[in-house]
């Protein structure tokens, strides 16, 4: 069953078409990957998926929620797409750096939250029992990612791999139906990343869909269960894992030019 | 520890208040009044400058159109001054959102130079007596004093209280600010807009609800302001004191103390220090300057980590101001 389906998407930047003509449709459950060479347009896509910057053709369609009919989700402002269940990270970590961990997975809480503009200027005993409620799950997250002595800390002094955690902490907080992560893997040692696809695993084992961009080639084979393939904006592949990994075009266009770069 | 400090001062912070007019003569206690008037503008503009990060440069105008507001009401349809309370606090705080609508989208030193420029045109607007109700340059003077009960609130600690319950309110709603969703939201917005509108908030109109809110906040001190002197006029609102109530928070910093500070700084020092007449200014000057340099976020910055208790068994590291 479909979850999201991007219909013939493009995204031009000037004279620069970012995004040419994709169309995606990730079903509900899977973990998908988006690969392909830098600048490749992956991040555009998910920006044109999030609102951040909305397509100029094609449409976002939204199979979530409890309607049974899509709903068109394409050039909505972000925080309404991630009022749908739409939750996304950054690939240059974007957290509240002078708030303190507990905090900033508050904010995930945001739009789960019941309160309205008035409670900012006086609680009531309803607006007290939606904070407390909101504060629980902040507790239970915290325990889901291991973080809870360090809840208190200002996340701006934390080590890179933690300030990872918390920005998946703060966008598994707001409960999404899709979660959308921007390379979670990049700057972390192999530890943290074997922790990371665990991490993954048990956020799929909720119920909650991820689509993925990721650069680390074993991390993506191990982790997804289907992959697309951009370059140039364009999709130039689609399949399983296995069939990817043989297709000639994404050998020459993506794997071979890493061999070449040779880290 | 350090919040059991921060109540022990606060605490003694509002028994010094209450109890102030007990050592004060009717100049002293009007000097207490100011403060308190200018604490309340300063809070109301923390919420806009401070929290939602938004460089508004124009807040006398709210803080005068509450004062004006309150002194045509009385002047010009005969309102009993504490009756138009509620019309000094909702029609700046109207204004706050209907103006802020087109503006609040720009950034940074944009947004502040529009609100220079809606700062100046209100003074135009009064100096050039609109509708014939601001009375022009020389302002609205003669107001009635406010009754209530059949009392005459006009003694000068009548009104030094009246502004203690107003900053106490204040205080109120600082503090809820802090631990509810339209509070953090500020925060939110104001450290990484794009990550906040991506975790679902709208940022657009929580920063339209803190120029609201801290609008109509300043107009309820400008409704006192009328009251303490009986009249208005226009240079109470110029844009020289909206720098002075910027400066307020980028000196004293984004906190209760912050605030308390920098208005006792900008408003209370030069009038206790009056004998020095313009060498006070010099060395405010460089008093700014020096804060500026030495701390940068103000002297006391926001504290975060307003967190309960049960979350962690670390807890609070430091407490709510």
């Amino acid at each position: 069953m479909a979850l999201l389906e991007l219909k013939n998407i493009t995204k031009r930047f000037g004279g620069l078409t970012a995004v040419d003509n994709l169309n995606l449709t990730v079903e509900k459950g899977q973990i998908y990957g988006i690969i392909g060479p830098n600048g490749a347009g992956k991040t555009t896509a998910f920006n044109c998926i999030t609102g951040i910057h909305p397509p100029e053709e094609g449409e976002v369609l939204w199979y979530g929620g409890k309607e049974t009919k899509p709903k068109e989700i394409t050039g909505l402002p972000p925080h309404k797409v991630a009022a749908m269940g739409i939750v996304r990270t950054f690939q240059t970590i974007r957290l509240f750096s002078e708030m303190s961990i507990a905090e900033n997975i508050m904010s995930g809480r945001h739009f789960r939250g019941r309160q309205k503009w008035w409670h900012g200027i006086s609680h009531t005993p309803f607006s007290l029992k939606d904070e407390k409620k909101n504060w629980l799950k902040v507790k239970e997250t915290l325990e889901f990612f291991n973080i809870t002595e360090l809840a208190a800390e200002p996340v701006g002094s934390l080590a890179y791999g933690i300030q990872r955690k918390v920005e998946m902490a703060r966008a598994l907080a707001s409960e999404p139906e899709l979660l959308i992560l921007d390379e979670p893997a990049a700057g972390l040692n192999d530890s943290e990343t074997m922790e990371l696809v665990d991490t993954i695993y048990s956020i799929r084992d909720k119920g909650i869909t991820i689509l993925l961009i990721e650069h680390n080639m074993d991390l993506v084979m191990t982790l997804t269960d289907y992959i697309t393939v951009i370059n140039f904006g364009k999709q130039i592949a689609e399949g399983l894992p296995d069939k990817i990994q043989s297709d000639p075009m994404v050998i020459e266009a993506y794997l071979g030019s890493e061999d070449d770069d040779d880290e | 520890m350090k919040i059991l400090n921060k109540k022990i001062g606060f605490s003694i912070f509002i028994m010094a208040i209450l109890l102030y007019p007990a050592i004060a003569d009717s100049k002293w206690l009007a000097i207490g009044s100011t403060f308190l008037i200018f604490s309340v503008v300063g809070l109301s503009e923390d919420i806009i400058l401070g929290k939602g990060g938004m460089f508004n440069m124009g807040h006398a105008l709210f803080f005068g159109m509450g004062a004006y507001a309150a002194a045509i009401l009385n002047k010009s349809f005969g309102l009993p001054i504490l009756y138009s309370i509620p019309f000094a606090i909702l029609i700046p705080a109207l204004f706050g959102i209907v103006l802020a609508g087109p503006i609040i989208h720009l950034r940074g030193d944009y947004l502040l130079v529009s609100t220079i420029g809606l700062n100046i045109v209100f003074i135009q607007m009064l100096e050039n007596d609109l509708f014939g109700l601001t009375g022009g340059p020389n302002g609205i003077f003669g107001l009635d004093t406010p009754t209530l009960f059949g009392f005459e609130l006009s003694s000068p600690a009548a009104i030094y209280y009246m502004g203690v319950i107003v900053l106490l309110i204040t205080f109120y709603i600082m503090a809820n600010l802090d631990r509810s969703k339209p509070g953090r939201a500020l925060h939110y917005l104001r450290l990484d807009d794009l990550a906040a509108q991506s975790i679902g908030i709208n940022t657009r109109g929580y920063k339209i609800f803190a120029f609201g809110l801290g609008a109509g906040l300043a107009g309820l001190a400008g409704v006192l302001f009328a009251i303490q002197y009986s009249a208005v006029s226009p240079e109470a609102f110029n844009f020289m004191q909206s720098v002075l109530f910027f400066s307020i928070v980028l000196v004293g910093g984004s906190s209760l103390p912050g605030i308390l500070m920098g208005t006792f700084v900008m408003f209370i020092l030069p009038e206790i220090f009056r004998d020095f007449a313009t060498w006070r200014y010099f060395i405010f000057g460089f008093a700014m300057i020096l804060a500026m340099v030495l701390r940068p976020e103000g002297i006391f910055p926001a504290r975060f980590g307003k967190i309960p208790n049960w979350i962690s068994k670390k807890g609070i590291k430091d407490g709510a101001s």
